[in-house]
């Protein structure tokens, strides 16, 4: 029954990676921006629907609306504002990294500023465990992770292959020169990246928030699953990244069954070293969104 | 243009050395806090109960110059907190440095003695800090006094045996964990499993579900900061009802304020918030009226820290010796017994303070006092 918990624990929590580092991931393959400031988004998106939600006590579709709007809006303008004047001027991956790990850091204190520096948690009864067998325990939220998951990235998928906006953005990161020529803009294909990308994090932030709380740190550990699950999936899948973080929450729960508590995060980095030696391209090799 | 350029920098350089010539009158203090990072409510709350005690000293002109808190950030990490105590001790030459976790604290302790610096604990409890020589002061009584006093409360009077317990993987958890496995046998009780959780983890799903394999009567959390509210949230979604019990990390409010953490138990020191002297009347009073709630252990600790250098320094003021560390350390071995909030106090050889233990319940309105020690 152990197994079965930690089994079910485990698909949650990948949801929950697939998720956030998915969206990491279509930045990371259309741009090649180094997308620190995801974790910001993150906590963007999990601030903004506990405010709305728990505050305000507005109903939660609002809440969601709003809080996707504000994420988006923040990737956005932070491609707009940040990364397109580096890109103009010395377009170095460094410094780019430099600006977003920046603005990382700003958001985080001005969340402690504005929402104190505690936990905070989304108060739902959906993240109450209901017992389904003696031992058993599994919260409605955990289905509602997989079931947001699946058609995320389904319908991610589409677009990405029936679009035309969603063809350009995986030609985007190898030739923009080449979705100039067809009359498309590099820039505008950058900020719908950072649109989608920033989507992709709002329900993870969410269910996250109400799962397992909020803090303005939180931001940084996203960052770490996120790359990890990159690298993992291989860089600029979208398919990768949601196959690598399912895997990470899988590895991350399960290795309780076997190993002591302490080392159940560490085996997530166990798994991307044997990818770095093993299979450096990860799951699904190539380096472009697919 | 250009003229404007001039004006607008000498005005600058004017303000600049004037606020510089204002500052060199004043007595500094060093606070090496975290305030920022997933512990920084814990320096917003060590932060207020000793700006309050600043407010206070200056009011009362207990001193002859103006007493004024200079903060450096530690995020509660031990790197930092050497770089920041480096800063207090070096460029601020601060003779009083308040600093806590346990991590920070024994990284520091070296610089402390090394430069004759007094560093006080109001926050960290790691029962080794009583080790870190005679220029590291605790105000706070440590770990073991506090797992001594809330099991034989847990083991004979709840009737809770087996406790499991959940520990953050550093030396504060892993004091706790040793004392708890010698402190429970001979009270009757059982650490029936333990499970580390790396400081910066945030799920616990797999660990709660080998917390309800191993059947508790108790689940004991030793960790702190945003961490320790995810477990006792976690534990309780996942259908893990029996009884939270922690030390005074859990005084803060953020646990207090969480609805799962409500009938969870925990040690503080001991503070009788009614007691009738003007001292502890007057924090009360001025804590609740500055921050709109009540005030913690921790807020009081930090007052008394800066309370304590306040009536050392005043006393070497008037004998017309400097304040240096040395001085300081000296004082406070001559005294011995101090009026702080909660009543006289007293040190033990060490530098650590002889309180007794309270153990409270979380209500959701602030606490309440179920046993002391």
């Amino acid at each position: 029954m152990l197994l079965l918990q930690l089994l079910i624990n485990g698909i949650q929590l990948g949801a929950l990676y697939a998720l956030t580092a998915g969206g990491f991931s279509l930045i990371f393959g259309a741009t090649r921006i180094f997308h620190f400031a995801h974790g910001a988004a993150f906590m963007i998106a999990g601030y903004a629907f506990y405010e709305i939600y728990d505050k305000l006590h507005l109903p939660w579709y609002l809440a969601l609306i709003v809080s996707a709007l504000v994420t988006v809006a923040f990737g956005v303008l932070l491609d707009r504002l940040v990364y397109t004047p580096i890109k103009r001027h010395e377009n170095s991956f460094f410094t780019l990294f430099a600006g977003a790990f920046g603005v990382g850091i700003i958001v985080q204190n001005m969340i402690g500023f504005f929402f104190g520096r505690g936990f905070v948690a989304i108060s739902t009864p959906l993240s109450k465990g209901v017992p389904l067998l003696p031992g058993l325990y599994v919260s409605p939220l955990a289905g509602i992770a997989v079931v947001v998951a699946l058609l995320a990235f389904f319908g991610l998928h589409a677009f990405l292959s029936r679009s035309h906006t969603g063809m350009a953005l995986r030609a985007l990161a190898d030739s923009p020169e080449l979705v100039r020529a067809y009359g498309m803009s590099p820039q505008k294909l950058s900020q719908t990246a950072f649109a989608l990308g920033s989507l992709l994090v709002v329900p993870a932030a969410i269910l996250s928030g109400a799962s397992a709380g909020l803090n303005p740190s939180v931001g940084s550990h996203v960052m770490l699953i996120s790359l990890a699950a990159t690298i993992v999936g291989g860089v600029g899948s979208l398919r990768g990244a949601a196959f690598a973080g399912l895997l990470l929450g899988l590895a991350e729960s399960l290795a309780l069954a076997w190993f002591s508590s302490q080392w159940s995060e560490a085996v997530v980095f166990v798994v991307l070293f044997l990818f770095i030696l093993f299979r450096p391209s990860g799951f699904f090799g190539r380096a472009l969104v697919h | 243009m250009t003229w404007t350029r001039h004006l607008a920098a000498a005005f600058a350089a004017g303000a600049v050395l004037g606020a510089s010539a204002a500052r060199a009158d004043d007595l500094k203090i060093g606070a090496l806090l975290p305030m920022s990072g997933p512990n920084a409510e814990y320096g917003q709350t060590f932060g207020a109960g000793a700006d309050l005690s600043v407010q206070h000293v200056n009011a009362d002109h207990v001193l002859t110059q103006k007493l004024v808190l200079t903060y450096e950030d530690s995020q509660a990490l031990p790197m930092q907190g050497v770089l920041g105590m480096n800063k207090l001790v070096n460029v601020y030459q601060t003779p009083f440095v308040l600093t806590g976790f346990t991590g920070v604290s024994k990284a520091i302790a070296p610089l402390a003695r090394r430069n004759q610096t007094v560093a006080v604990n109001g926050g960290g409890v790691g029962p080794d800090l009583a080790q870190l020589g005679p220029y590291f002061w605790n105000v706070i009584p440590l770990a073991n006094s506090e797992v001594r006093a809330i099991v034989p409360y847990l083991v004979n009077e709840r009737k809770l045996k087996r406790f499991v317990l959940i520990y953050v993987d550093d030396p504060l958890g892993q004091s706790i964990n040793q004392e708890l496995a010698q402190d429970l046998p001979p009270a009757g009780g059982q650490l029936a499993a333990s499970f580390a959780v790396p400081a910066g983890s945030q799920q616990f799903g797999g660990v709660v579900a080998r917390v309800r394999d191993a059947n508790p009567d108790l689940i004991f959390i030793a960790s702190y900061g945003a961490q320790q509210s995810q477990i006792v949230k976690q534990l309780r979604d996942n259908g893990v009802s029996q009884q939270i019990a922690s030390y005074s990390a859990f005084s803060i409010p953020a646990i207090n304020a969480l609805p799962e953490a409500k009938g969870a138990l925990y040690t503080t020191q001991r503070f009788d918030w009614n007691a009738k002297d003007m001292l502890t009347q007057r924090f009360v009073t001025d804590y609740t009226q500055k921050y709109g709630r009540k005030p913690t252990a921790y807020a009081a600790n930090y007052y008394n820290a800066v309370r304590l250098f306040a009536i050392l320094a005043a006393q070497l003021e008037r004998d017309g010796k400097p304040v240096t560390g040395a001085n300081l350390l000296a004082e406070r071995q001559r005294l011995q017994h101090f009026d702080l909030v909660g009543g006289s106090v007293s040190f033990d050889a060490q530098g650590t303070v002889r309180a007794p233990i309270q153990v409270n319940q979380i209500d959701g309105a602030g606490g309440t006092v179920v046993s002391t020690r």
